[in-house]
């Protein structure tokens, strides 16, 4: 808003107010997170327990049960997002270039799926699964997943299609290429900051959510949070505990950070 | 998803673009449809075993419904809804209209609001009950005048969840509209600026226009998720001091964990024809706003 009221200097220095104060109010619970993955709590002959270390850390990489709840947090989002993104992408092209019968009901029922609180889902999902054998498997918390990333990158990849111009994909039809020739040719190198801000997305839900994670995992598989859960005991190593939140945190920071310029660009509905 | 009547017309008619939705239908039907199918029909049913089911009709309804319990929750599930949208929604607006101009500042902003989004939703009950369990916290309040027992009194389990709901989300507000605010053209605040429009002026007739889509997206994915709070609020103090803070997830956990499949399943469907019923609303809501536009 500079070039609006130049005149009113106070507005301008006071900006960065609210925004910082917001941060600090957001870091300010990360700050113990961070102070005790950085210190051991046990005290050992070498090191006082208030001491700064790297100790934590170490710890995870030597655990074998917390590398492999790594890699299964980062397999089960990866399939989720490699089924996710290419049916969303016709889905949302259909909704942003076509109308047709039951596209409003269509679009309620999605809605009402990605409002659907996994608690409500989770009993039937778990017989589902266990009937065709996906249980322990990070296929199986992908596809549940599915329940609320599709509509997700629906309505993301939809509202940054509807950026671009119909006379693009008339033009390209005119022309003589063919429908999916088109879309993948033409149509989606333009929706490249689409899919990413979509996979962002669906990365971010899937990451955090809890519910499904935990009851398709019952002996195998388990994610970060579980693997997190499973720490807890009667002796309670709380720097490990806050050492594997730091490193739950770190790929989504990683994602946003290259993703932002397209957040920002922009997506809305109209 | 256009919503807006006017512009759908706009759109060629072509029902073969339903071969383009189905992949997504399918994958839905699987995941969401089977399940669902299969929850109404336990609804109905006693169930002791896989081999032992019993019909019993409408009786799981007739319970739950009958109960102050049920209601006590959802005016609950309503009352925290309603608190959680009137501090995120305003609060999330506010900070995203004074996010800084400089790119390297946005993204730097970008990456340290985010974090709490990208915590998985177990760690934010252990982490807040660390945090607030701090000295430091626990003077900083006695400073403020409160005695601050969030434990053991109701009011303050809820200014504890609230506080925490309002750290966790409200920077997916200020993402969305933020990201809404970037589309508008600099010619806008140009002619605002040559009519010596007020700053008020400019946010209601071209700042919240533009963010009205996303804002309602954003007020529904925060409506029904906070309405639908389980992990967060249940590890933070488990639906205590009494109930006090018992929402209607909570009551659906502790009949799924103590394996009362029948009436966790008619829970379940109550639960989601109240999301059925928001999710229309909704959508009437904004097709309204999109022919008002138009």
């Amino acid at each position: 808003m500079l070039p609006l009221r130049p005149f009113l200097i106070s507005q301008i220095q006071f900006r960065w107010v609210p925004s910082t104060f917001y941060i600090a109010f957001l870091l300010l619970p990360l700050v113990p997170v961070f102070y005790l993955s950085f210190h051991s709590n046990v005290s050992t002959p070498d090191l006082a327990s208030s001491e700064f270390t790297f100790r934590n850390y170490l710890k995870i990489f030597n655990n074998a049960n917390l590398t492999a709840a790594i890699s299964s947090s980062i397999s089960y989002v990866l399939i989720n997002i490699v089924i996710t993104i290419p049916l969303a992408l016709p889905a949302a092209y259909a909704f942003s270039r076509f109308s047709f019968t039951g596209d409003k009901h269509l679009f309620l029922g999605f809605l009402a799926l990605r409002m659907t609180p996994p608690v409500v889902m989770i009993f039937p999902i778990f017989q589902l699964f266990s009937s065709i054998g996906l249980i322990n498997s990070p296929l199986a918390i992908a596809l549940a997943h599915c329940l609320f990333n599709i509509p997700i990158s629906i309505w993301v990849l939809e509202s940054f299609m509807s950026a671009i111009p119909k006379e693009l994909d008339e033009t390209a039809l005119v022309d003589g290429h063919s429908l999916p020739g088109f879309f993948i040719k033409k149509f989606l190198p333009l929706m490249a900051p689409g899919i990413a801000v979509a996979a962002f997305f669906c990365f971010m839900f899937s990451w955090v959510e809890v519910v499904f994670a935990r009851i398709l995992t019952v002996t195998n598989g388990k994610p970060i949070s579980m693997a997190i859960t499973a720490l807890f005991s009667f002796k309670t190593d709380i720097g490990l505990v806050m050492a594997m939140t730091v490193l739950s945190i770190i790929p989504g920071a990683i994602m946003i950070f290259f993703v932002r310029k397209h957040i920002a660009k922009g997506f809305t509905i109209r | 998803m256009t919503l807006n009547n006017q512009e759908l017309s706009l759109n060629i008619h072509n029902n073969r673009a339903w071969f383009l939705v189905l992949p997504s239908v399918l994958l839905l039907a699987f995941v969401a449809v089977i399940p669902l199918i299969s929850v109404i029909n336990y609804s109905f049913h006693d169930i002791f075993t896989q081999e032992s089911k019993y019909w019993v009709g409408m009786e799981w309804y007739r319970e739950i419904l009958g109960t102050e319990r049920f209601w006590a929750s959802f005016g609950r599930s309503l009352l925290f809804s309603f608190l959680i949208l009137l501090v995120e929604i305003p609060l999330g607006i506010f900070i995203a209209l004074s996010m800084p101009k400089n790119s390297t500042l946005v993204a730097i902003c970008f990456v340290l609001m985010s974090l709490p989004l990208l915590i998985p939703w177990n760690m934010i009950p252990i982490i807040w009950y660390t945090f607030i369990s701090q000295e430091y916290v626990n003077e900083f309040f006695v400073f403020l005048g409160i005695e601050l027992d969030w434990k053991f009194n109701a009011v303050h389990t809820w200014f504890a969840i609230v506080l925490m709901d309002a750290w966790h989300w409200t920077s997916l507000v200020v993402v969305l509209c933020y990201s809404s605010l970037t589309t508008i053209s600099n010619a806008y605040y140009q002619a605002a600026a040559i009519d010596r429009a007020s700053r008020w002026s400019v946010f209601r007739f071209i700042q919240l226009p533009k963010m009205v889509g996303v804002l309602m997206m954003a007020i529904l994915l925060r409506f029904m998720d906070s309405f639908m709070i389980y992990t967060e609020a249940y590890r933070l103090n488990a639906g205590g001091p009494g109930n006090s803070t018992m929402f209607l997830a909570m009551d659906l956990g502790e009949d799924i964990f103590s394996f009362n499949y029948g009436p966790a399943a008619a829970r379940s469907v109550i639960y989601f024809l109240v999301i059925l019923t928001v999710s229309w609303v909704f959508k009437t809501a904004l097709a309204l706003h999109g022919s008002r536009e138009a």
